[in-house]
């Protein structure tokens, strides 16, 4: 899942329009951007599921650090201690909140490959709710989850511009605008399992 | 690639975008009454 966890970031960004929309987005992929480095580092890695090339959710992915409970945890208050540092308290509770929002979100979607603890020790479960393995169902709900941010934000961004400054309600309606595209595109793109 | 393409997207040209709506500013928690 990847265009899913920007959507319920957009979603986040107008319940909390303090936080930075980019910052939103950054967070939300948090777990994946310190997967990449790791799985460069063959440290956790991709493997298709058998019999298929390995497109859309038909990947067993060992991600046994950046995806464990424990280690979601500890990125989300990793990443939450700059935002403390430099917007205060609740700006970071939220982007940790969203950090770990991206475990919850891969728990729906994942074959039986988030251990609990990192490094997927022995005699601990790993868990996923599999919904990969019916894939029009979960493109179905990361679509879902695109249009709820963006319609979310889109509210949010005409009502505080409009309020705010209404000569800049135009650019309210290219960022939505932008948001939607975007989610779309990238959605695409994994569908297609480019 | 969708991964990169989405981080472009969304972190880059979508949050640039973004700030530049009137939206309030998070509080610093070095600022104090």
């Amino acid at each position: 899942m990847i265009a899913g966890h920007f959507g319920l970031a957009a979603a986040v960004k107008a319940r909390e329009p303090q936080v930075p929309l980019w910052a939103l987005m950054l967070a939300t992929q948090g777990l994946d951007v310190v997967f990449v480095p790791l799985y460069l580092a063959h440290a956790e890695r991709l493997v298709p599921v058998a019999g298929t090339g390995g497109g859309y959710g038909n990947a067993v992915i060992h991600a046994d650090y950046t995806h464990s409970l424990v280690g979601a945890v500890a990125l989300a208050a990793l990443f939450a201690l700059p935002a403390l540092w430099r917007w205060g308290r609740r700006t970071a509770l939220v982007l940790g909140a969203v950090v770990f929002s991206h475990w919850v979100l891969d728990l729906v979607v994942h074959r039986h490959d988030m251990p609990l603890l990192p490094g997927a020790p022995a005699g601990f479960p790993s868990v996923g709710f599999e919904l990969w393995r019916q894939p029009v169902a979960a493109a179905i709900a990361e679509l879902a989850l695109v249009l709820w941010g963006t319609y979310s934000y889109w509210r949010a961004a005409v009502a505080t511009t409009r309020t705010r400054e209404p000569a800049r309600l135009p650019r309210a309606y290219i960022a939505a605008a932008a948001l939607l595209v975007s989610g779309l595109v990238t959605l695409g793109l994994d569908l297609l399992g480019t | 690639m969708p991964f990169f393409v989405g981080l472009l997207l969304f972190v880059v040209i979508v949050g640039w975008l973004d700030a530049r709506l009137p939206w309030p500013r998070p509080r610093a928690s070095a600022v104090r009454p």
